[in-house]
């Protein structure tokens, strides 16, 4: 009776959507980085880790306010419990190991042996308890316990978990990490070194009666002083065979301190373009909206140029390491990935719906570019992706990818030579309006609630006044555009005002456009 | 003097799209083709061949320069800038269009007597984003420009009969004129100035002023009727 209550309890866990959903809100805010509310989470728990630290240097010499002692030993502790046992919670699901194992007994028609998936469970709430992060998350709930006096030193394990909160400290920890076997070696030979050294100090110096080394621990101490060259002189041998002894220990510290320093610098060289990745990518997924350019050819490099002249996030992505380092200096965020690689997407981690404005496949090779359409594709349907085309006769390659834009500059050149020579002045007055450098541009206003409230008709928009020529009116809804319409046309919101004129006074009306509503 | 001849200078992919696009423009078109063994079926009533080193004798007995336009669109950057320097020099009369990788050989090709060069990379780069930045206003402007809709972009030129004559700009009351957008006026010098800026303010019309206006075409016949102005139909005329 109590297996089935359990089984059936755990088959309602697993699908509750509710319950997965609060068990996934709270994943998020304790472990998912890009979480908008875990920043708050981790200042929180800083701030309460600093408060506790505080208020135990305080308490060495003065009183401490006894509301403020309760609040340190009990409420923190308090908090940092509910955080422990969250995380205890959220780091594995007991429910999906019961539903695993009660699925896996019924396929082999036997009957669900629940102990067995109890047994796992333990294992892996277990492995989690033991992990070191883990462990200091508990030790850091001692101090509750603050009656015993020694149960108070944990406070200062609390300024341990603030390894969990900092990004650098994992960085720091990970780098260090790739140097593992190298640290070992260092640790084993210094380890035998100060052994041996301590143990021949002690039998040389022990019985001397000049001598300041009267115990193993001070010859251990002498030793570790000595070995890691800080040598404060407090105990120093006074034999000959002493002496003999510390001018051993005193060359191994060198050996020690330089193997040491060494490691240091070469983890750190040999991760330094990594730790500088993992940074680039952090910055990526906080974007808010960026043009994701695949390929960083001639095009792509003058597109570049221009759409970071309107203040555009640009990153550059290409597998070719030279034109990488070209973006770089042209000063982009670029990334020496392969457009054409679903990993090289998933590296980045970011929410391509939502942040990215528009994929550019930008090689100058047909193949490339279909490569590339069809791996973004593959991960996103909707995203915007334009693509170049370099022979004709791969268009309908590139269509077939799903590709949302094709410019063909071949067709351009075509073009542009057809209404150079047919209309000339027309031609120009239509490319100085889409040039950068031109003073007059044509710009598209969006026409929001607001303006309809103040300007609810063409005419109440008072555009001559701004020296800015109202070519018309685009109405989103049905995809029309109305050229210069008449004063009574009714704005609404969602239409785009498409104007002409110079910079500055664009500016300005638009300005006068959004501010109306204060001096009416 | 129109331009009833088109030089076209290299066969390759812009060579072949060039012609496409201009053919229907010009009474006579010649290719002139270095290699003319790889030349389609189609083409080669067209070309005709050519070397860097040539003294263009065949051009200057065919053809009348005066009245021809060549279009440069050799794919070697350095080869297509001698080929420039070397029509210049012996035609100062032709009007050359020559075809730039980008911006740095655009103003090399200039140097070499181009009067209009496109710089591939920068114009394909302007026009996506122009496509991503300001979609709605790249669409009509393509469309305008390319006479994709109804709407039209015309120059209209003042002449010796036209109301607008002797008339200064600022003065007009354009909104007499409900139908079409009159949006920079381009000067006898060629100058060409935005309706509203300060120099076209005060700027007096005379004839030869071009008007360049936006609207429909039956708009934009009424506008040349009320203001007694024709239409600047001979496109070809163009020249620098």
């Amino acid at each position: 009776m109590l297996k089935r209550w359990i089984l059936d309890f755990a088959y309602y866990l697993d699908t509750s959507k509710s319950y997965q959903r609060k068990k996934h809100f709270f994943y998020r805010l304790l472990e998912d980085d890009k979480f908008k509310y875990k920043k708050y989470v981790d200042f929180l728990m800083i701030t309460l880790i600093f408060i506790s630290v505080i208020v135990l240097i305080r308490e060495v010499k003065h009183h401490v306010n006894d509301y403020l002692l309760f609040f340190s030993n009990y409420i923190i502790s308090f908090v940092f419990f509910i955080e422990y046992m969250l995380r205890l919670w959220v780091n594995s699901s007991v429910s999906k190991i019961i539903v695993a194992r009660a699925e896996h007994d019924s396929f082999l028609h036997r009957e669900v042996n629940l102990k067995k998936a109890f047994l796992e469970i333990l294992r892996v709430k277990l492995r989690y308890m033991l992990s070191p992060q883990a462990i200091i998350d508990l030790l850091a709930i001692l101090p509750f316990f603050h009656e015993l006096r020694l149960l108070r030193i944990f406070i200062l394990f609390r300024v341990f978990k603030l390894f969990r909160y900092a990004k650098s400290f994992q960085t720091l920890a990970s780098v260090l990490g790739t140097k593992k076997f190298e640290f070992l070696t260092l640790g084993i030979f210094a380890s035998i070194v100060i052994f041996i050294s301590s143990v021949l100090i002690y039998v040389m110096e022990g019985n001397d009666p000049a001598s300041p080394i009267n115990t193993l621990f001070e010859a251990v101490y002498w030793s570790i002083v000595t070995i890691s060259t800080v040598g404060y002189g407090d105990i120093t041998p006074v034999s000959h065979e002493g002496r003999f002894v510390a001018m051993l220990v005193i060359t191994a510290g060198i050996a020690v301190l330089a193997f040491t320093t060494s490691l240091f610098v070469s983890a750190f060289t040999e991760k330094l373009d990594e730790i500088r990745e993992i940074k680039m990518i952090e910055n990526v997924s906080k974007l808010k909206k960026f043009y994701l350019i695949c390929g960083y050819e001639s095009i792509a490099r003058e597109l570049a140029r221009k759409l970071a002249l309107s203040e555009n996030d640009i990153i550059v992505m290409d597998e070719d390491e030279q034109r990488i380092e070209l973006a770089k200096a042209d000063g982009f965020t670029a990334l020496n990935y392969d457009p054409g690689k679903v990993e090289s997407y998933e590296k980045l981690n970011i929410d391509m719906a939502t942040q990215v404005k528009a994929i550019l496949c930008l090689r100058e090779n047909d193949v490339e570019n279909v490569y590339s359409a069809l791996t973004i594709r593959s991960i996103d349907k909707e995203v915007f992706i334009l693509a170049l085309l370099m022979q004709d006769v791969n268009r309908k390659k590139l269509e077939f990818t799903g590709v949302d834009k094709i410019v063909y500059p071949q067709e351009l050149v075509g073009l542009i030579t057809k209404e150079l020579v047919g209309k000339p002045v027309a031609f120009e007055v239509i490319h100085e309006l889409r040039s950068e450098n031109a003073d007059v541009k044509i710009d598209e206003l969006g026409v929001t609630e607001r303006i309809v409230e103040n300007f609810p008709t063409v005419g109440d928009l008072g555009n001559k006044k701004f020296r800015v020529v109202l070519l018309g009116v685009y109405k989103e809804r049905d995809d029309r555009f109305y050229f210069n319409p008449l004063d009574d046309m009714l704005l609404e919101a969602g239409d785009y005002l498409l104007v002409i004129g110079y910079q500055v006074f664009i500016l300005e009306f638009e300005k006068y456009l959004h501010t109306k509503v204060d001096n009416a | 003097m129109p331009k009833t001849t088109a030089l076209i200078f290299g066969y390759n992919k812009y060579a072949r799209e060039i012609l496409n696009n201009v053919k229907d423009k010009y009474k006579n078109i010649k290719i002139y083709a270095r290699d003319i063994e790889n030349i389609k079926e189609e083409d080669k009533k067209f070309i005709e061949s050519f070397d860097l080193s040539d003294e263009w004798d065949s051009i200057k007995k065919d053809v009348d320069v005066s009245k021809s336009m060549a279009f440069c669109v050799l794919e070697d950057t350095a080869e297509n800038i001698f080929l420039t320097i070397s029509l210049r020099a012996n035609f100062e009369e032709l009007t050359i269009i020559a075809l730039a990788s980008n911006k740095e050989s655009a103003n090399k090709l200039k140097m070499a007597g181009a009067n209009k060069v496109i710089p591939l990379v920068e114009t394909t780069a302007d026009i996506i984003a122009n496509m991503l930045e300001k979609p709605i206003s790249n669409r009509i402007l393509h469309s305008i420009l390319y006479e994709e809709s109804a709407l039209k972009i015309a120059q209209i030129k003042i002449n010796e009969d036209s109301h607008f004559k002797d008339e200064e700009l600022h003065s007009i009351d354009w909104t007499r004129y409900n139908g079409i957008i009159v949006l920079s006026v381009m000067r006898k010098d060629m100058k060409s100035e935005f309706i509203y800026s300060n120099k076209a303010k005060h700027h007096i019309l005379e004839p030869g002023d071009v008007l360049v206006v936006v609207g429909y075409e039956n708009d934009i016949k009424e506008f040349e009727k009320k203001i007694g102005s024709k239409r600047y139909v001979d496109w070809s005329n163009w020249s620098w």
